[in-house]
Parts: C-alpha cells; sequence; structure tokens
C-alpha cells in the first residue's frame, strides 16, 4: 500500500521531530539557567554563575512551609480523589443503572469549566456557607476539577477488565471483602495508580483554583506568580527547577525499581 | 433419591423457571443429574442453558423451582458456599496472578497454608498436563490451550462434588477444541467428579457426554444419551439440531404408506405410532444410499448429482429431487461410481426412516 520511504522523508521527519522535542524542552533548560544567574534578572549571554538562590531554596523556612502546604493539598487530593474515583469509575463503566448516562455527563461538565470561573464560585460558596477558606477549603475545590478526571482515567482501567473474574472468585469461596481485595483492587491496580499520580500532579501545578481557595495559606504555584509579579529574584527559577529535579529523580528511582523487578521475576520463572 | 439402576442423584432440578421481565428464560425445567456422569445440556444461543447453568452455580436467582444438591435445597446458599465451582466461558483467570496463584485460589480463601497449597497446586497441574516449572508463570504469557488447562486445574483444585462449564471451547480454533474435547472426557473419567457441560453444539456434546439434554427456549425437549438423541430423535428440532440430515413433510395415506408431495410419491415407514397423521420423516444422510435397480432400497427417489465433497472418510453427495434435495453421505471405499449432473436413483429402507413431529 506504502511505497518506500524516500531519504528526503525520513529526514523531514526526523528534523520535526527533533525540533518538536527542542522546542518543548528549551523552556526547561531556560528555566535552570537562569535559576544559576548571579545577576537579578536573566540576558544573555550570562556574565556569572552561581547556586545561592539554591541555598535559598532549600533553607528559607518559607519555602518549607509552601512546600509543605502544595504537598498537604496534592496528597490528600490524591488519595480522596482515587476513592471518590474508584466508586465512581465502578458506577461509571460497569454497572448498568437507571440515570447512568445523565451521570456520565454531569460528571465531564467541572472538567470543561473554566477553572478561575469555577474557584471564584467556590469562593462564592464557601463565603456563604460562612467557612473561612485555607489549604483545607483548596482540597474540596481541587477535587471539584480532579476527581472527574482521576474517575474517567480509572474508567479505562474498568471498561477493559473482565468482571467475570470476580464472579469466578466468589465461585471459588471468596466473600466479598476477599473479591475485593484479592481480584478488584489489584485488577484495577494500574489505573487506580495513574489516577494518583494523575491527581498529584494536576493538584500540585494548580494555580487557578488555589489563588481563590487556599485563604491566608500559599501553595508553591501561588507564591510563584506573586513573585512573578513583584519582586522578581532567581529564587523564582530555582523553585522551579528544583520541581523538574524532583521529577526527574523520581522517574529514574521509578524505572530503576521496574527494571529489577522484572528481573527478579525474570529469574524466578 | 436414587436412579432406576441404583446409582445416586447428585444434582435435582426441579420445576425450575427464570424470567426476566415479561422474558422467560427458562420455562418448568426437572432433570435429575446423577453422581459422577460427565450431563451436557445443549440448546442454540438463547435457549437458556447459560441461565441454567448460573441458577445452579449460585451465581443468578431462580423465579420459581427447587435445585437440589444431594438432598439439600440450593436456592438459599450463594455460590462462595456451594460445593461446585464453574469453567467460565471467559475462564475469566485471574490476570494480575500467577498460573500457581490461580489454581491456589479456593485453597487460599479457605485458610489452607502456602505448603499444603502448592502440594495441591502441583498435583491438579500434573492432572490437567500442565508442566511443574509453569507455577510461577504469568497468566498472561500462557497461550489459549494452557490458559484452559490452568481453568480446569483452578476448578478441581477447591474439590467440588460437581464442575460447571459454560462453553469454555466456543473460542478455540478447531484442533485446539477437538484436542480439548478428548481431553476433558479423559480429565472426567481420572477426577471422578460430576461434570455439568453447556454448549451449543451437538456435536461436541456427543463426543463427550455420558447423557444429553436438549434445551430450546427455556424447555427440555429430550434427555438421553448420545445413542438415544442420534437414533431416535424426537422432534424435528431435535434431529436438525444434529447437523445435516433429511427431513420430508409426511401424512398419512392409504396401506399404511405415507405421502410425500417434496418427492411426488408415497414412502412406507417401518413401525409408524398409531396416533401419527403428519409430521416429518428423517432420514440420516449415510442411510441413503445409490441404487442399481429400483428394488435395492424399499423406498427410492430419483434426482441430478449437482454437487459432492470430500469429507474425508466420507464422500458427502446432493442429489436435487423434485421439491427437494437430498443429502447422501457414503463411506469413500463405497463412493459413487459416477458423475455430477448424472441423472440418479437413491433410496432407503423402511425401518431407517424415523416420524418425529416439529
Amino acid at each position: 500500500m506504502f511505497s518506500e520511504t524516500k531519504p528526503w522523508m525520513r529526514n523531514t521527519i526526523y528534523a520535526w521531530t527533533a525540533a518538536v522535542v527542542v522546542f518543548i524542552y528549551i523552556p526547561i533548560v531556560v528555566i535552570i539557567m537562569a535559576s544559576f544567574v548571579k545577576s537579578r534578572f536573566f540576558r544573555l549571554p550570562v556574565r556569572a554563575w552561581e547556586t545561592k538562590w539554591y541555598e535559598e531554596a532549600l533553607t528559607a523556612n518559607l519555602m518549607h512551609q509552601l512546600h509543605l502546604t502544595s504537598f498537604y493539598i496534592a496528597g490528600s487530593v490524591a488519595i480522596l480523589s482515587v476513592i471518590l474515583g474508584f466508586f465512581g469509575a465502578l458506577a461509571f463503566a460497569r454497572y448498568e443503572w437507571k440515570g447512568r448516562h445523565l451521570y456520565q455527563k454531569l460528571l465531564m461538565v467541572p472538567i470543561f469549566f473554566p477553572q478561575a470561573v469555577l474557584g471564584l464560585a467556590l469562593l462564592l460558596w464557601f463565603t456563604f456557607l460562612g467557612i473561612i477558606p485555607t489549604w483545607h477549603t483548596a482540597i474540596i475545590a481541587h477535587l471539584v476539577w480532579i476527581a472527574p478526571i482521576v474517575t474517567l482515567v480509572i474508567s479505562i482501567q474498568v471498561y477493559g477488565y473482565d468482571t467475570a473474574q470476580e464472579e469466578a472468585a466468589f465461585d471459588l469461596g471468596a466473600n466479598r471483602f476477599q473479591v475485593l481485595r484479592e481480584v478488584t483492587l489489584p485488577a484495577l491496580a494500574p489505573g487506580l495508580l495513574s489516577g494518583a499520580l494523575f491527581a498529584f500532579l494536576l493538584s500540585w501545578v494548580n494555580f487557578s483554583l488555589s489563588t481563590y481557595t487556599t485563604g491566608a495559606d500559599n501553595t508553591v504555584t501561588e507564591w510563584l506568580y506573586a513573585k512573578m509579579i513583584v519582586g522578581y529574584t532567581p529564587l523564582v527559577p530555582a523553585l522551579g527547577a528544583l520541581s523538574v529535579y524532583g521529577s526527574i529523580i523520581i522517574l529514574v528511582v521509578g524505572y530503576l525499581v521496574y527494571r529489577a523487578r522484572a528481573r527478579s521475576k525474570a529469574a524466578s520463572s | 433419591m436414587t436412579a432406576k439402576d441404583g446409582r445416586k442423584t447428585i444434582l435435582r432440578i426441579e420445576n425450575l423457571t427464570k424470567e426476566f421481565g415479561h422474558f422467560t428464560a427458562i420455562n418448568n425445567v426437572s432433570l435429575d443429574i446423577i453422581d459422577g456422569e460427565f450431563f451436557t445440556i445443549v440448546g442454540p444461543s438463547g435457549s437458556g442453558k447459560s441461565t441454567m447453568l448460573r441458577i445452579l452455580a449460585g451465581l443468578e436467582r431462580p423465579t420459581a423451582g427447587k435445585v437440589y444438591i444431594r438432598d439439600e435445597v440450593m436456592n438459599d446458599v450463594p455460590a462462595n458456599l456451594r460445593p461446585t465451582s464453574m469453567v467460565f466461558q471467559s475462564l475469566a483467570l485471574f490476570n494480575h496472578k500467577t498460573v500457581g496463584q490461580n489454581i491456589e485460589f479456593s485453597q487460599k480463601m479457605k485458610g489452607v497454608g502456602a505448603k499444603a497449597r502448592r502440594e495441591r497446586c502441583l498435583e491438579m497441574m500434573a492432572m490437567v498436563h500442565l508442566p511443574e516449572d509453569f507455577v510461577n508463570k504469568p497468566i498472561t504469557q500462557c497461550s489459549g490451550g494452557e490458559r484452559q488447562r490452568v481453568a480446569l486445574a483452578r476448578a478441581l483444585a477447591s474439590d467440588p462434588d460437581i464442575l460447571f462449564f459454560d462453553e469454555p471451547l466456543s473460542a478455540m480454533d478447531f484442533r485446539l477444541r477437538k484436542l480439548l474435547e478428548v481431553e476433558f472426557k479423559d480429565l472426567h473419567r481420572r477426577a471422578k467428579k460430576t461434570f455439568v457441560y453447556i454448549t451449543h453444539s451437538l456435536e461436541e456434546a456427543m463426543i463427550m457426554s455420558d447423557r444429553i439434554a436438549i434445551l430450546r427456549a427455556g424447555e427440555v425437549v429430550q434427555v438421553g444419551t448420545p445413542d438415544e438423541i442420534y437414533t431416535t430423535p424426537n422432534s424435528k428440532f431435535v434431529s436438525e439440531f444434529m447437523g445435516e440430515i433429511n427431513t420430508l413433510e409426511v401424512e398419512r395415506g392409504k396401506n399404511g404408506r405415507f405421502d410425500c408431495p417434496q418427492i411426488g410419491h408415497s414412502v412406507k415407514v417401518a413401525n409408524a405410532p398409531k396416533d401419527f397423521d403428519r409430521g416429518y420423516l428423517i432420514i440420516r444422510p449415510e442411510s441413503v444410499r445409490f441404487l442399481k435397480r429400483k428394488t435395492d432400497a424399499e423406498n427410492q427417489a430419483t434426482g441430478i448429482l449437482f454437487n459432492e465433497y470430500a469429507l474425508g472418510s466420507r464422500v458427502q453427495y446432493h442429489v436435487k429431487s423434485a421439491e427437494t434435495t437430498f443429502i447422501v453421505e457414503r463411506l469413500r471405499e463405497d463412493a459413487y461410481q459416477g458423475n455430477v449432473d448424472d441423472e440418479v436413483m437413491i433410496g432407503w429402507d423402511a425401518a431407517d426412516g424415523i416420524l418425529v413431529s416439529d
């Protein structure tokens, strides 16, 4: 059906791919460069380098506080959205019930809502209820947007899973709790894990919802934004670069663990 | 409960009915299944056979009627407490577990220790001809035939009184299916358990079963040994379900003969029931033969031989005669000596025709 690939075609594809990759990674490289700059503002060519902004990012109390707040919110959102998403996905993808189609549509709506509007709406609602916004209320705000996404992520796993496995377990003597522990949860585990990761990341980088709903507390993104507006220093890119290093470390460790497990599996069989 | 020949009934189905809304999937079915037999329930899709099996296994509740296992009413006993286990159509193996973990599942649920579990597992693997070193193999790396054997071993490991099979071979290719049919029958003899098997293939049922029940639209139409079903089908439905067969519409005529408008003359039938007025005459393809003279068989028809098919040890011929097409099957050494498009005379004896109703 296809004629053979000519050299110029292949070269074009390589060039295009390289361009896309460069386009994606250049901003990250720039952020890392900017974080080592001695002068206050980033200007090319860079004349002097230093690492003092990292010292501040790693030692300042405020930085710890920001990261902790972001971490508490993202961690709570990840756990809660996976619990909600697990049951939500079973209702979404598995059981046939009256109102299921309406539920499937209603669940999508918050995802498409502009986040700034959603944040404002939530703030108004909290005020109306007499709740003072703190990082706790931000968890609820994040959940409104993230739990539906996690439900969808887990649903994909539910769609591809043969529910006869549960009947088989039941038939082989397992009670309801054992079926859940031995079959349903392990079979859906990849979906639950990717759902949790997704939730954590979406919450960690979220700004629009946090800015309205954290009250006096500040997340990393809120602080970065504020610093961009007033009082920029290379501490801003340093903080950003630290997140990049964190991601790289997590990926590398994850890969090494995966490879070690695959090796031990291959050795045992 | 004891059957006529003194063997015990292990599973009794009494006036079983299952309705889904206005649809009756199973209509007042009663059956006795004897301890240790290979019993097959055959029916086309939609005949209610899967629903029946699910009720017997405790995965579905009947609308009315009772299920007994060894004289005990099972209606309110859920699947996990019944002394039965099932081999599912999709096999329903636990994909996140290894072969060994799958087979050991029921024992683990019972709280049996790891060492005893593994021992039992290896015993079951030997029983179904799985090599011992498969024990740590992930299910996802097993072939179709291996998965089938794991499913069998897993069901057997719980030491059930009765094993249910929900069309486990329907997704297999022809060669594997043939191989496993033989293995199932062989396993049944070695395992000394009662097997209740459902399938839409009467041919498959014939190969494996001690007795067969034929289900049609939620009702049992005939129960018998493969031989009884083959030689004395009690309806057109059963006889046609078995595969290619000659079916002629007949009506009682003069002199004890039966009129057959499809071939244009009357036919002689042996042992016709007195009250039989109209219905169908069933003639097996292997009972029809080519005639040299009219007197070579008690019934004759003439027609055009319009095709022949090699079936391995047999040859099948289609003969167009008046308003019907006869299917004739002969052994290869007894093949018709002539050409396609010949005008041929075929015939059969009165004793080879079976009269049935719809």
